[in-house]
Parts: structure tokens; C-alpha cells; sequence
């Protein structure tokens, strides 16, 4: 098989097991796990920031470039020192105390929409071997681990003594428990072609041939709704209605202020950084390289990329393309969003599982 | 004509007629209601369309001016009330006959202090609830302590005070207009989606709108008062901080109304030169409501598509006018200085740069299906709700009806250009929407005519440095970018004006907007709003 | 059916519209930008030259300007943003004559409405194109626009 033969020229297995080893020689066994906890959890954190910091930029970079105009191009070459700057001014400003709010709860909310991210970040499976949380329910863990970034929305909203707010933290939640349905039901219907629920086993069965094309109709309308929805979980236009600026100001947020508006901030792009690697790996084969079955020459080539190059190189497409959606649709009305979801894409993805149950009975994937 | 007075004087023989066109009518203050009821309702008469209302103060009495209108013959009547009564003045409220009477008797109350019997909500409209005096009575002290600048928030009523006539007895009345079980929200004054500091109180019912309280005064400068005290000249300069979106139109109906009353002839080059300048503002404008309402809509990329195409119009503007949004170009006589060299040549450039991007528009916006199913069948206007309320311009052609004053009353050289009057039947936010949208390319048509054929000629005629309008009443209209503009001047021979009033087309925008959110959703609070395209300094004044 | 007919129909319509909509952001994605580097193209940025940006007082090579201070500007202003400071001096002649002490000018409540250069008789003031006003304290605002010792251009 072509897994095999694959080895990463950024190996990361090594890596691991040499730091695991370095650091046995010289303490206890329980020394050695609280060690790695404390590193593979910074590494985390300071993975998360800089992918977050990065989103911003491109996020700026690309609205910009749809929009006819240049984007952040002050601080830095090119702009690209601009988030970086926006951070540290988030981080010196005042958290602002407003009156008779609840400020148990206020000041919870970024925490648990942070947490809730930031489990579900560590799920992903970036490179052969850098996993940090691979067992046999992986996707389904993170999916439950991501929906309990509602809760904190909701939380914001109804703390925030404000009425904008509290409409915002109702929006998103009805946007958010019917979107989980779609969602929930499209990476089922990979589930089903996968056989199984573990990340690794998953990219690893894509080695041949992505599940987008083995699975081929099924799984290409189960990738399209799944972007829909994914785009309506991260509460990105045309599905921003909870923030719907032009309505709501600024929605659940309008009242936080300094690095809680910050955690906000950062989730939402984390989210939808997260969203776009699982449908890189659910459909596209994580970080698996492009391998074309007979042509062996151009497989070896694919092979010399780093796994975490195309890794990288997937998701970003599918954030351009979540990106592309934003700025260019209007938003819809809270009617019409619930009607895209009961209407059309829950029928779909119903009728797509047993799709794709019939093809996979009957063997008619690749 | 002659007809209505026999009429009239048959019906109310205590009417008094004025010399002169059009027909003015001096109305005794207990039988104004009758009157104009009969005005309105009359088959052969049919005034349904209160064009302009002003408050006076003549003096020895207090009292308001109509402008009616018939849309279905065309003729026009100026009907004139008053009460000698100063300390306690009362009149017959017509809210009931014309919906724009509503917020316009609040407006003279505001200034004047004149209660109309029959409204239930005579609140200020734009000045502060506690405010002293009432500012255009020619008596009104304008000293600072009367009227220090206050920092408490002003106390929004949500109990309105009215006056009711029952049994020959006038009544105060008491009316709710928010209880305390409702969910009120502000919108705006700062909000993104008001264009402006407008506030609009809803109450909610869950996404759904219950009732809209329109509050109006944010922005307002008193331009009227102001203008009281300046020479005809200077006022011109006010004209373009009212809708600065249609700042070179409102100017012209400010220009015609004083070369009317002083009977100049504006030479030929001038005409033309101020009807290219009307439809180039009448893009810009369109295509900043374009812009704008992608904005409402969420579609943000959009909105700078709009936005670069019509950097292209004011630079146009500027090169000519020396001003991109405050022109300053009309002056009574003409224009103030000869188009640029460059114009003509900008001009055909932009005739031809513009289809394929309103092609592109389309795609991007027009075409799309969430703005569509955002758009159609939200906020509809019937016809006659339009003509009550006085919703002119795009809005109302929007609902069929054929309000277009440069084909009512051509003026400047429209009636030498062929143009069409874009007219549709649906009257929801999709047909504003395509109303406007069709207006950019029949402007470009207009332009197209126009720009190859400007006469050679004075672009403007030599005028006293001090001009003096001789006594009478002077009112003319032009169609700006959101509808009619109209310009009523009552001159006493001075070099100032004794009143100038603004009939300002975005204020029955403002009014209509209750009426058409009602049962709709939030969003769709923003998209109408936003389809009726209101400018906030011409609701204010 | 035809309700079935119409769901489907109606959603590949609505895909159409949105692929459409894309198909056109894509193409400006990749179209020359329109910004305007400000304070990069100052050497190179040209207003209009019928742009106003403040009012100036044109002098001479002999620090002489035309105005002879007789008010007319100040009086047309409708914001009263002009003031004309003048006093009265006796020439060699024994003549008593109005000369310009400071003309004052706030740009703050400036309308631009062109009326003082309107009615000036002598051409003494005009529009000038510079728009970088933009300062501290309003009292910067308040410019004097006869330059120090300046006089009246001889005819």
C-alpha cells in the first residue's frame, strides 16, 4: 500500500519520542507526563495565537483585495505586523465594568467560548504524528467539545443587561443548534465511509484517494453542505446574523470591551480555522499528500512536500473559499436561515447518509 | 380653476381669495377642517397630495399655510389659516385627511406653539421636551439663559399629550404609545444602519416589530430660522447642508424660487449646465444608496463597488464645482462659473464606463437570491398610502405613482431631453430598489443627450449686489434624489426673507416607516429603511 | 410535482445567483486596486484647481496686496468668519486714508461658499487648494491673512 512507503520529510513522530526520551533520562515517570502536559499545552496555546493573529491578517489581507482596495498596509512590510499591533492594543486596553450586569457570568463567557475552541483545536490532526488527542471517538469528541462555545454566547448575550445583545445570544443559538444538525449529519455521512471515528484513522484510510473523490456523489454534496453549515457554525456572513452589524451593532459582544472582546475575536477565527481542517480531513485527506493510484513518479513528487505543508495548503483553501462566501453575500434574515437549514439542507443530508449507506453496502465507492 | 372657487365660495362663504396663481384661499380657523375635507374628497377637486405645510407668524396672528395638490387633474391651491389667539393657539388638526399632516403639525407646534385639535400626539418634534418658547414666533427671546445647553438626556415620553374636540368641547387627551410590558429598543441615534442620527424607538415582539416611534431633532440647525436673518445670497449656502446628497439640486430650487419672484431669465447655457450638475448628483446619490443598502443587507463588498464608481461622478463634480459633496455652484442667475474643459470628456468617459458595472452590479447584488428573497413582498407601499403620506420621488414611483417633477413641471431644460419616468407597480423594497437602480441608467441617458449640446452663452446673469424679493409668496420644487424638494419663500420686500420653509422629501420617508415595519422583522426594519433611502440633515432641518 | 419542480428549480436558481455573485468578486480580487496611498503621493497629488481649501491673500514680491479693507467680504460672510481690522493714517499729502491692519480669518466656521471672493472688488482674496488643515486647538484655526508689514499694491 501507499501508506507505507509514505514517510514525512518532517517527520514529527521523531521528534516526539526524542523529547519523550530525553526527558525520561533525567526525571520520574510522572515528572515526564506533567512535563509534557505543561509543553504540549503551551505549544497549543502559542499555536492557537499565532494562527489566530494570522487569520486576522489574511482575513484583512483578502476582504480587502475583494473589496478594490489595498487592506492593512501601515505596520510592517506589507501590513503584516498590523495584527500583531491590533493584539497588544487589545491587551493594554481597560476591561470596562458595566452597570448591573451579571458579572459572574459576564466575565465567564469569553472563557468558556475560548475553552471550547481551544479543545476543540487540540483534536486536530496537523501532521503525521502531531496529534495531541487522538482516540476512537476523535470526531465525535470534537463536535461536542465545539458546541459548547453556545453556551458562552448565549451567556454574553443574557448577561449583558442589553437588549441588542440578548437578541444576538438568541439568534445564535437558534442558528447554532439547527446548524449542528447539518453538520452533525454530513460528517456522519463520512463516518459511514470512513468507518470510523478516530482522526488519525481516518486521514490514514485517505492515502489512496480522498474521501471527496472515493466517496464521490455522496460525499461531494455531504462537503458542500458541510461547508454551508460550517460557515453558519463560525457565525460568518452571509450567516452573521448574532453580530449583524448593520442591525445589531455588534450583537453578543456589543459589551465587552479590552482581551474578552479579544477572546471573542480570536475564537471566531479559530473556529473557523477548525472548520476548515475538519473538512480538510474529513474530505480531503488531512495531511495527507495528493496520490494518484498508477502514477507512481508524481506520487514520489507529492511525497517530498512536509505533511504539514498540505495540511496547511487545504485548509487555507477552504478558508479562502469560506472567506470568498463572506465578502460576497448579503446576509440572510432569521426566517430564511432556519428555512435553509429545515428546508433544504436537513432533507439533503438525510437523503445523502442513505446515499452513501446504499454505496457503501453495495461498494460502489472507490 | 374658476370652477373650485365658485366652489368653494359657495361651500364656505366666509373664504377669502387672493389675487394671483396659484389659487390661494384664506380659510376661517373653525371651518378649516370642513373645508379641506371637502377639498380632498370632492370629485371634480380631489386634493389628495399635501404638498407643503408651513407655520407662520404674521404678527398680529399665528397660522399655517397648505400646499395641496391633486395628483389626479394636476392643479394646485394654497390654502391659508389663522387664530389671533398667541397665548394659547389652537387650529384644526388634518391628520386625519393627509398622513403627512402628522408629523408636520408636530413640527409647527414645535416651532410655533400652535396645538392642532384632532392630533393625538402633539409632541415636539424635533426640539427638547423641556425647551422654552417656541423659536420662529417673531416675539421668541433667544437669549442662552432661557434656553442654557443642557447635559441630562432629554426623558423620552412613552405617554404623548393630544388634543380631541368632543361635543363641541376641546379636550386634553392622554395616549400610550409604549406600555411598560413592551420591549423597546433604540435604534440609532448612533446606529449603522440609520444613515445618520436618527432614533427610532421599537417595540419588539421577540424578531417581530410591534410599533415605531419616529424621533426626529438630532441633527437639527434650524436652517429655516437661520435663513430668516440672512440676505438671499447667503442662504444659498445653507441649502446644500440639508440632503447633502442632492446638495446641487436643492440649491437650484432655492435659485428658481428667487429668480421667480424677481422675474430673471436664466440664460440658456446656465440651464443646461444645472441640469447636467442635477443628474450627476442624482447618480452619486443613487449610487450611494446602492452602496448603502448592500451595506443594510450585509453584503459589504458591494457597498465599495458603489462607492468607487461614484468617486468617479464627484471627481467630476469637484473638478467643475470645486466641491465634492458641498458644491456651492448654483448662484441666483446662473451658475457660478463655466463648466471645466474637462467635463464634457469625464463625462462620455463615465456614460461609457458605467453599464458594464452596473452589470456587475446586478450579478453581484441584484440578481442574488438572498437579496432577492430579502427584498420582495417586505414593506409594501400602496399607492394611496403614498400619496397620504407624501412619499415622493423613487419611493413613490416605486408604488405607481407618477410623482417625477421634472415631468410635472419640467424645469431646467428636461422638457427638451427624452427620458422616461421609471414607474413600478409593486411598491415593496424590491421595486425601490429597481427604481433607483433604473434611474442611474436613465440619468446616464439624460447626460448623453445633453453633454454634446450645452449652447454657447453667459452662464449667468449680472445681479444687483443686493438683491430684494418684492412682496408675495414664492414656492417652486425640483425633483431631487429622494423626491420633492420645495422651496416656500413669503417675502415683505426686504432684503431678507419674512420665512423661508424646506418641504423636505425625507421627512414623509421617516414618517412612512411605522406604517410599513409593522408586523415585519428586524432585518427588515434596516432593509426598508435603507430602501427608502433617508437623509438624516434634510429630515432635521 | 410542480411544487417538487419548483423546490429543486428554485435551488439551482438561487445557486446560480450566488455563483454568479462570486464569479464577479473573484474578478475584482484580482483587478487593479484603487486606493489612493495618501501621504506617499503628496509630492504627486493634484487638486483640482478650483478645489477650496482655505482663503489666502495673494502678496506680490513686494509684500503688497490689493485690499483696501472696505468690509464687503466681511459683511457678505454668513457665518462671520471674516473680520477686517483697519485703521485710519494720514499720508504725506495730508490725506486720510482706510488701510488694512489684519484681516482675520477663521477657517473653523469658514462655509466655502465663495460669496467674500464673489463680491470682493479688488480681487484681493481667493481659494487656495491646500486641504492639510487639520490642528490642535481651535484658536489655530483663527489665521491672520495680510502677512506682517505688508501694504497696498500701488496702481
Amino acid at each position: 500500500m501507499l501508506l507505507n512507503t509514505y514517510t514525512d520529510s518532517l517527520d514529527f513522530n521523531a521528534l516526539t519520542q526524542w523529547i519523550d526520551q530525553a526527558l525520561s533520562s533525567v526525571m520520574p515517570a510522572w515528572g515526564v507526563v506533567l512535563t509534557e502536559c505543561i509543553l504540549i499545552g503551551l505549544c497549543l496555546l502559542l499555536g492557537y495565537a499565532l494562527i489566530a493573529l494570522a487569520l486576522i491578517y489574511i482575513e484583512r489581507k483578502v476582504c480587502a483585495f475583494f473589496q478594490c482596495r489595498l487592506g492593512p498596509n501601515r505596520v510592517g512590510p506589507y501590513g503584516t505586523v498590523q495584527s500583531i499591533a491590533d493584539m497588544v492594543k487589545m491587551l493594554i486596553k481597560e476591561l470596562i465594568t458595566i452597570d448591573r450586569v451579571d458579572r459572574f457570568l459576564f466575565n465567564l463567557a469569553p472563557y468558556i467560548v475560548i475553552i471550547s475552541s481551544v479543545l476543540a483545536f487540540g483534536c486536530l490532526p496537523f501532521a503525521k504524528g502531531l496529534e495531541v488527542l487522538d482516540f476512537n471517538v476523535g470526531i465525535f469528541f470534537l463536535m461536542a467539545v465545539s458546541s459548547i462555545g453556545v453556551v458562552g454566547i448565549l451567556l454574553a448575550g443574557w448577561s449583558s443587561n442589553n437588549k441588542y445583545s440578548l437578541i444576538g445570544a438568541m439568534r445564535s443559538g437558534a442558528q447554532m443548534i439547527s446548524y449542528e444538525l447539518s453538520i452533525g449529519l454530513s460528517l456522519m455521512t463520512m463516518v459511514v465511509l470512513a468507518g470510523t471515528m478516530q482522526l488519525s484513522e481516518i486521514v490514514e484510510r485517505q492515502a489512496d484517494c480522498w474521501f471527496l473523490f472515493s466517496g464521490h456523489i455522496p460525499a461531494v454534496i455531504a462537503f458542500l453542505v458541510y461547508l454551508v453549515a460550517g460557515t453558519a457554525e463560525t457565525n460568518r456572513g452571509p450567516f452573521d446574523l448574532p453580530e449583524a452589524d448593520s442591525e445589531l451593532t455588534a450583537g453578543y459582544h456589543t459589551e465587552y470591551s479590552g482581551m474578552h472582546f479579544g477572546f471573542f475575536y480570536l475564537a471566531e477565527y479559530l473556529n473557523l480555522f477548525i472548520v476548515s481542517a475538519v473538512a480538510a480531513t474529513m474530505f480531503l485527506g488531512g495531511w495527507m499528500p495528493l496520490h494518484i493510484a498508477g502514477w507512481d513518479g508524481f506520487n514520489a513528487v507529492m511525497d517530498y512536500i512536509p505533511s504539514l505543508v498540505w495540511f496547511l495548503i487545504k485548509v487555507g483553501v477552504i478558508i479562502f473559499v469560506i472567506m470568498w462566501f463572506k465578502w460576497t453575500f448579503p446576509r440572510l434574515r432569521i426566517d430564511q436561515l432556519l428555512k435553509l437549514e429545515w428546508k433544504y439542507l436537513l432533507p439533503i443530508n438525510l437523503l445523502n447518509l442513505l446515499l452513501m449507506v446504499i454505496i457503501v453496502v453495495t461498494g460502489l465507492h472507490f | 380653476m374658476n370652477k373650485i372657487k365658485d366652489k368653494l365660495a359657495l361651500m364656505a362663504p366666509s373664504v377669502v381669495f387672493a389675487e394671483g396663481e396659484p389659487l390661494t384661499v384664506t380659510v376661517p380657523a373653525g371651518e378649516f377642517h370642513a373645508v379641506a375635507k371637502s377639498l380632498r374628497d370632492d370629485p371634480e377637486m380631489r386634493f389628495d397630495f399635501l404638498v407643503c405645510m408651513t407655520g407662520m407668524d404674521w404678527g398680529e396672528t399665528l397660522g399655517v399655510v397648505y400646499h395641496l395638490r391633486s395628483t389626479s387633474f394636476g392643479h394646485e391651491i394654497v390654502l391659508r389659516t389663522e387664530t389671533s389667539d398667541r397665548e394659547n393657539p389652537e387650529l384644526q388638526s388634518v391628520s386625519d385627511l393627509w398622513e403627512a399632516a402628522q408629523l408636520n403639525e408636530r413640527e409647527v407646534y414645535d416651532f410655533y406653539g400652535i396645538r392642532f385639535v384632532g392630533n393625538s400626539d402633539m409632541r415636539r418634534l424635533y426640539l427638547r421636551n423641556d425647551w422654552v418658547g417656541y423659536p420662529f414666533r417673531k416675539d421668541y427671546d433667544a437669549s442662552p439663559e432661557i434656553n442654557p445647553v443642557r447635559l441630562e438626556s432629554d426623558e423620552s415620553l412613552d405617554v404623548v399629550p393630544g388634543l380631541q374636540e368632543e361635543n363641541g368641547k376641546i379636550e386634553e387627551t392622554e395616549s400610550v404609545l409604549f406600555d411598560d410590558s413592551e420591549y423597546v429598543v433604540n435604534i440609532g441615534p448612533q446606529h449603522p444602519a440609520t444613515h445618520g442620527v436618527l432614533r427610532f424607538r421599537v417595540s419588539l415582539e421577540g424578531e417581530i416589530v410591534k410599533k415605531v416611534d419616529v424621533n426626529c431633532g438630532y441633527i437639527h440647525r434650524g436652517i429655516e430660522k437661520m435663513c430668516e436673518s440672512l440676505t438671499y445670497p447667503q442662504t444659498l449656502a445653507l441649502t446644500d447642508r440639508l440632503d447633502y446628497l442632492a446638495a446641487h439640486q436643492n440649491r437650484h430650487a432655492l435659485c428658481m424660487c428667487i429668480e421667480k419672484a424677481m422675474g430673471i431669465e436664466v440664460p440658456e447655457r446656465a440651464l443646461y449646465i444645472r441640469t447636467i450638475m442635477d443628474e450627476l448628483n442624482r447618480l452619486s446619490s443613487h449610487l450611494l444608496f446602492w452602496s448603502t443598502l448592500c451595506m443594510d443587507l450585509g453584503a459589504l463588498t458591494a457597498f465599495f463597488y458603489g462607492f468607487r464608481d461614484r468617486e468617479k461622478v464627484l471627481d467630476m463634480m469637484e473638478e467643475t464645482t470645486g466641491g465634492r459633496l458641498i458644491q456651492n455652484y448654483n448662484v441666483i442667475g446662473g451658475v457660478m462659473a463655466d463648466i471645466h474643459p474637462n467635463l464634457v470628456k469625464r463625462v462620455k468617459e463615465f456614460i461609457a464606463y458605467l453599464p458594464p458595472m452596473l452589470e456587475e452590479y446586478d450579478e453581484v447584488f441584484t440578481g442574488n437570491v438572498i437579496a432577492q428573497q430579502r427584498m420582495k413582498g417586505i414593506g409594501v407601499l400602496t399607492k394611496e398610502d403614498a400619496i397620504s403620506y407624501g412619499v415622493t420621488g423613487p419611493s413613490g414611483r416605486a408604488s405607481g405613482w407618477h410623482c417625477d417633477v421634472r415631468k410635472l413641471k419640467p424645469y431646467g431644460v428636461y422638457d427638451k431631453v427624452d427620458f422616461k419616468e421609471i414607474v413600478r407597480t409593486g411598491g415593496d423594497t424590491f421595486d425601490r430598489y429597481l427604481v433607483r437602480v433604473d434611474e442611474i441608467r436613465e440619468s446616464l441617458h439624460i447626460l448623453e443627450q445633453l453633454i454634446d449640446n450645452v449652447p454657447a452663452g453667459d452662464y449667468a446673469v449680472k445681479t444687483k449686489p443686493i438683491i430684494r424679493l418684492p412682496e408675495g409668496q414664492f414656492f417652486s420644487s425640483v425633483e431631487a434624489s429622494r423626491g420633492e424638494f420645495g422651496v416656500y419663500i413669503e417675502s415683505r420686500g426686504d432684503k431678507y426673507p419674512y420665512r423661508v420653509k424646506f418641504r423636505s422629501p425625507c421627512l414623509p420617508l421617516v414618517s412612512v416607516v411605522d406604517h410599513l415595519t409593522r408586523g415585519y422583522k428586524i432585518a427588515d426594519l434596516i432593509a426598508i429603511g435603507g430602501s427608502l433611502d433617508y437623509v438624516v440633515p434634510d429630515v432635521d432641518r | 410535482m410542480s411544487a417538487f419542480k419548483e423546490y429543486i428549480g428554485s435551488f439551482f436558481k438561487g445557486l446560480t445567483s450566488l455563483l454568479k455573485g462570486m464569479r464577479v468578486t473573484i474578478r475584482v480580487f484580482f483587478r487593479k486596486k484603487t486606493t489612493e496611498q495618501y501621504p506617499e503621493n503628496r509630492a504627486t497629488l493634484q487638486m483640482f484647481d478650483r478645489f477650496r481649501g482655505e482663503l489666502i491673500m495673494p502678496h506680490n514680491e513686494n509684500n503688497e496686496h490689493k485690499c483696501v479693507a472696505c468690509g464687503i467680504c466681511q459683511m457678505n460672510c454668513p457665518n462671520g468668519s471674516i473680520r477686517v481690522e483697519s485703521e485710519t493714517v494720514t499720508d504725506e499729502e495730508g490725506k486720510k486714508k482706510r488701510v488694512l491692519k489684519r484681516y482675520i480669518y477663521d477657517i473653523g466656521s469658514c462655509l466655502y461658499c465663495q460669496l467674500c471672493v464673489r463680491s470682493c472688488p479688488h480681487g484681493a482674496i481667493t481659494f487656495d487648494t491646500k486641504f492639510e488643515h487639520a490642528v490642535f486647538t481651535r484658536e489655530k484655526l483663527v489665521r491672520q491673512l495680510n502677512h506682517e508689514g505688508s501694504t497696498l499694491e500701488k496702481k
